[in-house]
C-alpha cells in the first residue's frame, strides 16, 4: 500500500517517456556487388513513402536514421537489379545488401526514376558523372576507352585540342583540376601527349567530375575536382579481363586472398606500336605503360584496410640521341573505421612522386626533375539523421619540388653538374561541411574550408630591391628580370611566406515539384601550387611551383545557377546551368620568359586576373534501345595582366603596359561553342552501335599583322594577343560492338569493338604556323593537323 | 592477313600532317626595320658597318628597302661618368633606294670605325632620321671565343634527311657569356654558359637537308649580351624553326631601337605613353669567328 504512489509514478514516467521521445533508430551497412563483394558508391537507398533517401559513400557505407516504424526501402543502382525491402526501425541494426547485375542490359536505364528524383532534390549541382559501362562504350581514338575523352563529351569540359594533354573545366586552366585516384593526387593525367589518359578503365569503379559547387572536403585546386575510385578486387573468385588493341593492350587480374575477407587487384597496360617502327626504318620510340595494384582487407565489421599503388611511365626517344621519360607513382594506405553506426571515418596516408627525366645525348647531359609529396588525410562522415549529415576532417600535404638537376652523361661532356634549388612547402586544411535537408522543398549543402600554406626555407633565395623581382623598362616597354641585390639561406624550418584562407562553400536546391528543381551555389577555392607552362596545354616540361614570397595563391569565386528537370518519369532529363567565375592572382609570363632551369621563377612572372562565364545545357535520353545525350556549352574565358601600380612616385610617368596593354584577352583554351552529341543504339543481343559528333569553335591563336627580315630570318609579328581563331573543330566517330553468340554460357566472355575516329577525315588544325618555305623561298601558312581518319579494332575479354 | 596488319599500323600512324593553306591575314601596320648587326673580325682593320633599312610588309609579301634622311653612329668613351672622347661615323646609302647604309666614302675624313677602338670602353649610338621620325639605338661591343673545331657527324635525329655537325668551343671562365651560332641558310642557335662555365663544350646541330659532297658549310660563332640573346632566342622561335603542338604565346619581338621623336628628356622620358610607336630590328656590334666545314661522303 505504501508503494502505490511510487508505482504510479513509475507508470507515469514510463508512459510519458514513450510518448515524448520519437525514438530514432539507425540502420547502417555496406552495399556491395554480389558476384565480387566490390563495394558500390552512390547507391541510392530511397524511402518512397517519405520521399527522401540517402546514398552510399565512397566506400559503400550508408547510414539511415529514422523514427521508429516500418519503412519500405528501395535500393537501386545503375546496371543492377533493384532491391525492395521492408525494414523495421525498432533497434539499431547492421544490414548489408548485395546487388546483382542486371542480366538484360538492353532495357537498361541510364538513371533510375527514384534516383533521378533524388538527384533533383539534392543540392549538389555542377557535377558530371559517368558509369564505367558508358565510358567503355564511347568510341574514342584507337579504340581505347578513355575516361578523360568521355568526360569531354559532357558540358563544361573541353581540352586544348588533339595532341594536348590535360583538360579545361568551365574556362579554367589545365593545372586547376584536382585529380584524385583513390584519394591520391595525380599531377599529369595523360600518356603520350594526350593520346591516352593515365587511368586504366578496367580498374576503375567510379568517376565524378565536380565543375562547381565543390564540397568543402576538397581543396587545393580552383577549377574542378576529378575523383576516381578504383575497384578493390573480387574477394569471391578469381577473374581476369583485358583487351588487345591496335596500339596498346591491357590485362587485369583480381581475386580473393582470403575468401570474402581479403582481395587483390593488379592491372597493367602497355603500348607496343613502337615495336613495329623499325620495320618502317624509323628508329624513334614512343610508348607508355602503367600498373595499378590494390590489396584490400576486411579486418572486421568496423574496419577495412586498403593498400593501393599506381605506377606509370611514358617514354619518348629519337634514335638514342634524345630520350624523355616521365610519369606518376603513387602509394596509398587507407583505413576505414566505424566509430559507431553513425560515424564513419577514413584515414589515408599517401606518398606520391611525379618524375620527369630528359637525356640529350647530342648535347651531353641528363636532366631529372620532379615533385614528391606526403599526404595525410582524415575524413569523418557523421550521419546524424536522414536530414542532417556532417562531414569534417583534416588534410596535410608536405611537398618537395625538384626543379631540376643537370648531370653530364659521359666523361667527355662539357656540362657541369648542377642542382637547381629545391623548394619545400606544406599545405594544411581543415574543413566542416553539412548536408542538410531543411524541408521537403529545400535542401542545402554548406561548409567552410580553412587552408594554411607555408612556404619553407630553401638553400638560396634571392633578395630584390623593393621586393621587386621583375622590373619594367620604360624605353623598351618590356619586363625584365631584376638583378638580385643578394641572397639569403633560410633554414628548412623557417617560413618564407604563409597564406591563410577561408573558403566558404554553399549550395542549395529548391524543389518546385518532384520533377523540377532550381539549384544555386557559391564556392570559393584556393590554389597554392601553380603549373608554369609557356604553352597552351601542359607538356611534361612544365614545372610545378609552390606559392611563396613572390607568388601569391590563386583565389577563385564561382557563382552558379541551374535548373533541373525530369521528363516522362525519367525517360528524359534536362539540366541547364549558368556560371560565373572570378580568379585573382592568375599569373602570366613576361615576353621571352625562360621557365626551364630557372632558379628564380619570380623574375619572369606577373600577376593578373582571369574570369570565365557561360551557359551549359544537357539533354539526355535515358531509356529504350536508343539512348544518348546532347551537350552544349556557350562560354568565354579570358584573362588580364595589367601593368602594376607604381610603388614609387618619382613625378614622372611610371605607368607599365602590362601584357597586351592591360586589356582582357582570351585564354588559350577559350571555346565559344562546344557541342557534343552522343548516341547509342542497341540493335540486338549481338550488336550495338555508338557514335559521337563534336563541334567546337576553333582555339584562339595569333596571326601575323606583318613580317620583317633580320639577318636571313623571316619573322612574323603580331597584334593583340589571342584575337584570331583557328578554323572550327569538328568530327564524327563511330563504333560497333559485337558480342558473339558463342559467349552464351561459357566463362570466357569476349567482345569485338570496331571503331573509326574522325569518320570524314577532317583535317582539324592543331596549329597554324607562319614560315618561309625552304625550297621556294616564299612565305606560307602551314596548318598542322594530327589525326585524319583512324580505324581501330579492339578485342576485349574477361573470364 | 599480314598485308592488313601492316596497313592497319600504317593507318594508325596517319598522324601530324602538314598542309599549306590560305589564310586571310588582318591589316598590317607598316614599321621601320633596322638591321644593324655588325659582325667583327678583330683581325681586320675596320668594323664592317652596314645598316639595312626596310619597311615591313604583309606576311606573304616582301619587305621593301627604304631610304632615310640621315644615318649616323656616334660613339662615346666615358670614364667615371665623364665623357672623355666622342667620335662619329656618318653613313650614306650605297646606291639610291638600296636602303643599305655604309660609312660615307665622300666625307672629308675617314668615316669608317677602326677595330682598335673596340678594346676601349665605348658606347655606340645609332641615330636614324626616317620620314620625319628620329630613331635611336645603343649598344656596346661584345667579344666571344673562337670555335675549336667543327666535324661532320653521322647521326640523325628525326630522319635520314639530315646532316650532323659537331661544334666544339671553349667558354671563358671569367665572364657570363651568351652565344649566337649562325649555321647559314637562316639557321641560328643561341645558348648561354650557365651549365658549362669555363669548360670546353661540344654539341651537335642537325641540318634538315643532306648536302652534296664537296659543299663548304660556313658556321660562325658570335658574341651576345643578355638582351641580344633574348632577342635572337625569340626571333628564332617565331621564325618557325620549332614545330609541334607546344606553341608558345607570341608577341612582337621589339629590339633595342626606339622612336625618340616625341621624347624631349624634359617631361617625357620614356615610351609608356606611346606603346604602339616602335621600330623593329636590332643594333649590335659583336665579335665573330667563322669556320668552314667541307662536307664529305
Amino acid at each position: 500500500m505504501q508503494h502505490k504512489p511510487l508505482v504510479f509514478g513509475f507508470i507515469l514516467l514510463f508512459v510519458s517517456l514513450s510518448l515524448f521521445s520519437q525514438t530514432k533508430y539507425t540502420i547502417s551497412g555496406i552495399i556491395s556487388e554480389a558476384s565480387s563483394n566490390e563495394t558500390l558508391l552512390g547507391v541510392t537507398i530511397a524511402i518512397p513513402s517519405l520521399r527522401t533517401g540517402v546514398t552510399t559513400n565512397e566506400y559503400g557505407f550508408y547510414s539511415l536514421t529514422l523514427p521508429e516504424g516500418d519503412y519500405e526501402l528501395q535500393i537501386s543502382y545503375l546496371g543492377y537489379q533493384d532491391i525492395m525491402r521492408t525494414v523495421s526501425f525498432t533497434k539499431n541494426q547492421k544490414i548489408n545488401f548485395q546487388l546483382t547485375e542486371k542480366a538484360e542490359m538492353l532495357e537498361e536505364v541510364v538513371v533510375m526514376e527514384n534516383v533521378e528524383k533524388l538527384n533533383i532534390s539534392k543540392p549538389q549541382m555542377s557535377v558530371n558523372t559517368l558509369a564505367a559501362q558508358t565510358i567503355k562504350k564511347i568510341p574514342v581514338l584507337l579504340g581505347e576507352a578513355d575516361i578523360i575523352k568521355a568526360l569531354l563529351l559532357l558540358p563544361g569540359v573541353s581540352n586544348a585540342g588533339e595532341g594536348a594533354s590535360g583538360f579545361n573545366v568551365r574556362g579554367g586552366a589545365a593545372d586547376q583540376n584536382l585529380i584524385l585516384l583513390d584519394e591520391a593526387t595525380i599531377f599529369n593525367s595523360s600518356h603520350l601527349f594526350g593520346l591516352f589518359s593515365v587511368f586504366n578503365p578496367d580498374a576503375i569503379k567510379d568517376v565524378k567530375l565536380f565543375k562547381g559547387a565543390i564540397p568543402s572536403r576538397y581543396g587545393g585546386r580552383v577549377s574542378s575536382v576529378l575523383e576516381i575510385f578504383q575497384k578493390e578486387g573480387n574477394s569471391k573468385e578469381f577473374k581476369m579481363s583485358g583487351g588487345i588493341g591496335a596500339v596498346a593492350s591491357r590485362l587485369l587480374a583480381e581475386g580473393p586472398i582470403i575468401k570474402d575477407k581479403a582481395a587483390f587487384l593488379i592491372g597493367g597496360r602497355a603500348s607496343y606500336a613502337h615495336i613495329f617502327l623499325p620495320l618502317f626504318d624509323i628508329e624513334n620510340k614512343a610508348y607508355f605503360y602503367d600498373l595499378n595494384t590494390k590489396l584490400s582487407f576486411t579486418i572486421n565489421e568496423n574496419n577495412n584496410l586498403y593498400l593501393s599503388g599506381y605506377f606509370g611511365r611514358d617514354l619518348f626517344s629519337l634514335s638514342d640521341r634524345f630520350e624523355n621519360v616521365y610519369g606518376n607513382s603513387v602509394g596509398n594506405l587507407r583505413w576505414n573505421h566505424l566509430f559507431s553506426d553513425k560515424l564513419f571515418s577514413n584515414l589515408s596516408l599517401i606518398y606520391s612522386d611525379y618524375y620527369y627525366g630528359l637525356e640529350l645525348d647530342f648535347v651531353g647531359f641528363k636532366w631529372n626533375s620532379g615533385i614528391q609529396n606526403f599526404n595525410l588525410k582524415y575524413d569523418l562522415k557523421h550521419y546524424l539523421s536522414d536530414t542532417f549529415q556532417v562531414n569534417y576532417g583534416i588534410n596535410n600535404i608536405y611537398y618537395t619540388f625538384n626543379p631540376g638537376k643537370i648531370i653530364p652523361n659521359s666523361p667527355d661532356s662539357g656540362i657541369l653538374e648542377e642542382q637547381l634549388i629545391k623548394k619545400y612547402a606544406n599545405e594544411f586544411a581543415a574543413y566542416v561541411g553539412v548536408e542538410h535537408t531543411l524541408s521537403e522543398k529545400l535542401s542545402m549543402q554548406y561548409g567552410l574550408r580553412f587552408s594554411y600554406f607555408m612556404r619553407l626555407g630553401q638553400e638560396e633565395l634571392n633578395v630584390y630591391e623593393n621586393d621587386n623581382p621583375v622590373v619594367f623598362d620604360p624605353f623598351l616597354l618590356v619586363y625584365q628580370e631584376a638583378t638580385p641585390t643578394g641572397t639569403i639561406n633560410p633554414d628548412r624550418g623557417e617560413r618564407l611566406a604563409t597564406y591563410t584562407n577561408f573558403e566558404p562553400r554553399i549550395a542549395l536546391a529548391y524543389t518546385l515539384n518532384p520533377d523540377n528543381s532550381i539549384k544555386m551555389s557559391y564556392t570559393r577555392t584556393t590554389q597554392y601550387l601553380h603549373l608554369l607552362s609557356n604553352t597552351s596545354s601542359p607538356t611534361p616540361l612544365d614545372v610545378w611551383t609552390p606559392s611563396g614570397p613572390f607568388l601569391k595563391p590563386q583565389l577563385q569565386d564561382q557563382y552558379a545557377l541551374g535548373y533541373f528537370r525530369n521528363i516522362d518519369e525519367g525517360a528524359y532529363s534536362f539540366e541547364t546551368e549558368v556560371f560565373y567565375k572570378d580568379i585573382q592572382n592568375r599569373i602570366d609570363y613576361i615576353d621571352g620568359a625562360n621557365l626551364i632551369a630557372n632558379n628564380s621563377i619570380e623574375q619572369v612572372i606577373l600577376n593578373g586576373n582571369a574570369r570565365a562565364y557561360g551557359l551549359e545545357i544537357l539533354l539526355r535520353k535515358n531509356t529504350g534501345k536508343f539512348k544518348g545525350w546532347l551537350a552544349y556549352t556557350l562560354s568565354r574565358s579570358e584573362q588580364q595582366t595589367p601593368g602594376r601600380v607604381p610603388f614609387e612616385d618619382t613625378g614622372r610617368s611610371n605607368k607599365e603596359t602590362g601584357i597586351n596593354f592591360g586589356k582582357w584577352y582570351s585564354t588559350p583554351y577559350d571555346k565559344t561553342h562546344d557541342i557534343s552529341l552522343y548516341a547509342s543504339y542497341d540493335l540486338n543481343k549481338k550488336w550495338s552501335f555508338n557514335s559521337n559528333f563534336v563541334y567546337q569553335t576553333g582555339q584562339p591563336t595569333n596571326y601575323p599583322v606583318g613580317k620583317f627580315e633580320f639577318q636571313d630570318l623571316t619573322v612574323p609579328f603580331y597584334g593583340p594577343r589571342n584575337e584570331e581563331r583557328l578554323p572550327s573543330y569538328h568530327r564524327i566517330d563511330v563504333a560497333a560492338t559485337l558480342n558473339p553468340k558463342k559467349n552464351v554460357g561459357r566463362s570466357w566472355q569476349a567482345e569485338w569493338v570496331f571503331s573509326i575516329y574522325n569518320l570524314y577525315s577532317r583535317k582539324n588544325a592543331a596549329s597554324i604556323n607562319f614560315r618561309r618555305n625552304q625550297d621556294t623561298g616564299a612565305n606560307e601558312a602551314v596548318r598542322t593537323s594530327i589525326f585524319g581518319i583512324v580505324p581501330a579494332v579492339t578485342y576485349n575479354f574477361k573470364f | 592477313m599480314k598485308k592488313y596488319v601492316y596497313l592497319l599500323i600504317a593507318l594508325v600512324f596517319n598522324m601530324a600532317c602538314e598542309d599549306v593553306i590560305d589564310v586571310d591575314l588582318p591589316d598590317q601596320e607598316t614599321r621601320l626595320i633596322v638591321d644593324a648587326l655588325f659582325r667583327v673580325d678583330i683581325s681586320q682593320p675596320f668594323v664592317p658597318v652596314e645598316v639595312k633599312l626596310s619597311l615591313t610588309s604583309n606576311f606573304f609579301e616582301e619587305n621593301v628597302p627604304t631610304s632615310a634622311e640621315s644615318v649616323v653612329i656616334i660613339y662615346e668613351e666615358t670614364v667615371d661618368n665623364v665623357v672623355v672622347e666622342t667620335r662619329s661615323s656618318s653613313l650614306a646609302e650605297t646606291s639610291p633606294g638600296s636602303g643599305i647604309y655604309v660609312p660615307d666614302p665622300n666625307f672629308s675624313f675617314d668615316q669608317r670605325i677602326p677595330t682598335n677602338v673596340l678594346s676601349r670602353d665605348f658606347v655606340y649610338f645609332l641615330y636614324v632620321r626616317h620620314q620625319g621620325r628620329l630613331y635611336l639605338a645603343s649598344t656596346k661591343y661584345v667579344p666571344t671565343t673562337p670555335i675549336n673545331s667543327i666535324n661532320q657527324g653521322t647521326g640523325t635525329l628525326f630522319g635520314d634527311d639530315e646532316t650532323e655537325v659537331v661544334v666544339n668551343f671553349s667558354d671563358d671562365p671569367e665572364r657570363d657569356d651568351y652565344y649566337l651560332f649562325d649555321f647559314g641558310f637562316g639557321e641560328y642557335l643561341v645558348t648561354e654558359d650557365e651549365f658549362f662555365q669555363g669548360q670546353e663544350f661540344e654539341f651537335s646541330f642537325f641540318y634538315d637537308q643532306q648536302f652534296f659532297p664537296g659543299t663548304i658549310v660556313e658556321i660562325s660563332i658570335l658574341g651576345a649580351d643578355q638582351t641580344f640573346y633574348n632577342y635572337m632566342d625569340q626571333l628564332i622561335e617565331q621564325s618557325g624553326d620549332t614545330q609541334g603542338p607546344f606553341q608558345t604565346p607570341v608577341s612582337t619581338v621589339r629590339g633595342n631601337v626606339f622612336d625618340i621623336t616625341d621624347l624631349d628628356n624634359i617631361d617625357v622620358f620614356d615610351n609608356v605613353d606611346q606603346p604602339t610607336v616602335f621600330p623593329l630590328g636590332y643594333f649590335a656590334i659583336v665579335q665573330e669567328y667563322t669556320s668552314n666545314l667541307f662536307i664529305e661522303e
